[in-house]
């Protein structure tokens, strides 16, 4: 009877251990001390999603990709070092029925290209109001110092532009659905009116119902 | 035991179910949505929507208020000006809404459980909402944030409309299938043709069977696209007015919208870019209809199903509306919710069938027994049945029957606006920024304007051919005018 007790004893300080030892994992899994139900679960934000079949989040991040890689080795940028040309963003149009934020696209394309440091952006058409409405405010309202104000007039004119669209091709039967997306990129010389630089990229995504 | 004590005992048997019964029907249960809304639409048509409010206060006395209280009073806060309380009104209901799609998403058998449901009645179930309400629920807030001048809060308001309908279609593809599998298994009948005696004229309409489903409307995806572009956002305008046109192909105004994007985007005419909302009518109301159904086994039973019949106040909407010095503005009806509603009880009607004949089968074969035991209790719980049985005719009322649009360039300033056949003086609107939303609702007399000075948005550019490099930069945001715009611009129509 004593040795069953002892064994017993034995057999809760072990689960004890072992509870403290996965306590501490999932303690040490985090920095940081965290409150709220397990219901809420954090992911990995470039996981691939296939939730549905509509425009997501691994779509976005592979066109980014893909377009970013492409522009970098292109003659455009990658056969001018030193230069870093200038480079602006115009629209990117939406072709499909699908609510595809097409800016939300270009600008992980254009940080991408600003943090391989191979080009620099100006602000595009979208953005330009903040710009401007930051000059005005430097120079008309009296209250800067004149040494730190900037001047009118010296803004940057972009060489490049860098439009393009996304298209898609949705077919459906009673189980099953297919979506085919185009996403094309190019980049135009702005002075001399010549498409310097293309790409595309598809994806097609089929799904049962 | 005497056959006197067991008449007795039956009686109180009896009694009490039937008590038990009609007690149920005063706390909800018997709650008859028709004639309950009938002298709140009546305050609308006559212009009195706060007296119309004062009603549904009445006919709302319980604390724990329901969606539908949440649908109808936002709408009459809105026809009274108070845009602010509307919109904190459908944010309640909005919540509601929210609660159901959390449940769609994580754990849909819960929501496809009550299609099969035998023993609970449609109209004890607490109020979900139809899946055209919730859709337009958002597109209602968007308005109400654009008259409050958020323009921003309407975005979010607009791209919840679409999860939104994304949501719906999955949850009404499983629904469909889970309702054929019960209807095959149980060798139960779920087409209307077999409901003898149902007016099914009334859901057969074209307008009716052309729309692509009950709950995606045009008039949804063309304010996504005005707002999208009053923003600056083509990219996500395009897709707006593409699906608008893609649900109603037949209305040359949609296609227009994407036709003239590229062109709007650059445009500089100085004039502001403005899209009225013309909303008319009533959504239809549904009321019982009892109809025979004959239930293997236990014989023919009355069942009561939901009907919805004509509505006069869909017939009228305007063609369009006149501007200042006689120039008039076209309008075009790009949505029927009154159509709406009946696809969606056309498409809901099936499984309304199902659902009958299973309790109507448990219920005749309860009362079959009973009555072989004892005609009185039997005669007893067939009455509590008739009393409980009444089909559910629920449904956000104050909604209107027709939703039409119209575009025009205006110069900025105060127009008067004119709307044909309309009695009292002018409407006047006041026209500023590079985009506005003009919202008009008419019900009968009634006419409600919802122009804010917070509802236009965006600096005004001036033309291209006077304009210089300076004036093009004007501040736009500090030009966007968020104004009180719960103060009226101009008075109701008498």
């Amino acid at each position: 009877m004593f040795e069953m007790n002892r064994n017993l004893q034995q057999a809760a300080v072990l689960a004890l251990a072992l509870g403290l030892l996965s306590g501490c994992n999932s303690v040490n899994s985090s920095s940081s001390p965290s409150v709220g139900s397990s219901a809420v679960q954090y992911g990995d934000a470039k996981a691939v999603e296939t939730v549905t079949n509509e425009f997501g989040s691994t779509d976005l991040q592979t066109i980014a990709e893909s377009m970013t890689r492409s522009m970098l080795q292109s003659s455009v940028i990658a056969r001018a070092p030193g230069t870093r040309p200038l480079l602006t963003v115009a629209e990117v149009k939406n072709k499909t029925s699908e609510y595809v934020d097409t800016r939300a696209i270009t600008d992980t394309i254009r940080s991408q290209l600003l943090k391989s440091g191979s080009v620099r952006f100006a602000v595009d058409a979208a953005a330009m109001q903040n710009q401007t409405e930051e000059l005005i405010r430097q120079n008309q309202t009296g209250l800067y110092n004149k040494n730190t104000v900037k001047k009118i007039g010296k803004m940057e004119g972009a060489d490049y532009r860098m439009e393009g669209n996304i298209v898609s091709i949705v077919k459906k039967t009673a189980d099953l659905q297919d979506v085919w997306y185009k996403f094309n990129l190019q980049l135009i010389h702005i002075e001399s009116g010549t498409i310097e630089w293309s790409d595309e990229k598809e994806i097609r995504k089929t799904s049962k119902r | 035991m005497s056959p006197w004590s067991l008449t007795k005992k039956s009686l109180l048997l009896a009694a009490l179910a039937l008590n038990a019964t009609l007690n149920a029907g005063c706390s909800g249960m018997m709650r008859n949505y028709d004639s309950e809304l009938q002298s709140t639409t009546q305050m609308v048509a006559a212009n009195q929507p706060e007296q119309a409010l004062q009603i549904l206060e009445k006919n709302n006395p319980d604390k724990q208020k329901d969606l539908l209280y949440y649908l109808e009073k936002g709408e009459l806060l809105r026809m009274s000006r108070d845009f602010s309380a509307s919109r904190a009104c459908w944010m309640d209901a909005d919540r509601v809404v929210r609660q159901w799609e959390e449940t769609a998403k994580t754990d849909p058998a819960k929501l496809l459980g009550h299609l099969t449901s035998a023993v609970v009645n449609d109209k004890t179930r607490p109020y979900e909402g139809f899946d055209y309400e919730k859709v337009l629920l958002t597109a209602k807030i968007a308005l109400d944030h654009i008259a409050l001048g958020d323009w921003d809060a309407a975005r979010v308001e607009i791209k919840k409309t679409h999860e939104r309908e994304a949501i719906i279609a999955e949850l009404h593809a499983k629904e469909v299938i889970q309702e054929e599998e019960e209807g095959k298994k149980r060798n139960i009948s779920r087409d209307i043709k077999d409901l003898h005696g149902y007016p099914a004229e009334t859901l057969n309409d074209p307008q009716v069977i052309a729309l692509k489903n009950s709950y995606q409307n045009a008039f949804g995806h063309y304010l996504a696209g005005f707002v999208y572009e009053a923003l600056g956002e083509p990219g996500l305008a395009a897709p707006g007015y593409r699906q608008a046109i893609e649900l109603r192909p037949d209305v040359p105004f949609l296609e227009q919208g994407l036709k003239d994007l590229d062109t709007r985007i650059n445009a500089r005419t100085g004039k502001t870019d403005v899209l009225f909302v013309v909303e008319s009518g009533l959504a239809p109301g549904r009321h019982s209809m009892m109809i025979p159904l004959p239930i293997p086994t236990v014989g023919i039973v009355s069942i009561s199903f939901p009907v919805i019949a004509k509505n006069p106040s869909a017939s009228y909407n305007p063609a369009s509306l006149t501007i200042g010095d006689g120039s008039s503005v076209g309008l075009s009806a790009v949505t029927s919710v009154d159509a709406m509603a009946r696809r969606a009880l056309r498409d809901e009607l099936p499984g309304i069938l199902l659902r009958s004949a299973i309790r109507a089968t448990l219920k005749g074969v309860t009362q079959k027994k009973l009555g072989d035991q004892n005609a009185l209790l039997g005669l007893a719980v067939m009455v509590a049945g008739v009393v409980t049985e009444s089909a559910d005719e629920r449904s956000w009322r104050t909604l209107p029957a027709t939703i039409s649009l119209g575009r025009v360039a205006l110069k900025p300033g105060l127009h008067d606006l004119g709307v044909p056949g309309a009695a009292g003086k002018p409407l006047s609107v006041e026209v500023s920024g590079r985009h506005q939303v003009v919202h008009l609702r008419m019900v009968d007399r009634g006419i409600y304007l919802a122009s804010t000075p917070g509802a236009s948005h965006g600096a005004l550019l001036p033309p291209a051919d006077h304009g210089n490099k300076t004036q093009e930069a004007s501040p736009g945001k500090s030009e966007r005018r968020k104004n009180d715009s719960s103060k009226p611009t101009k008075e109701k129509n008498p």
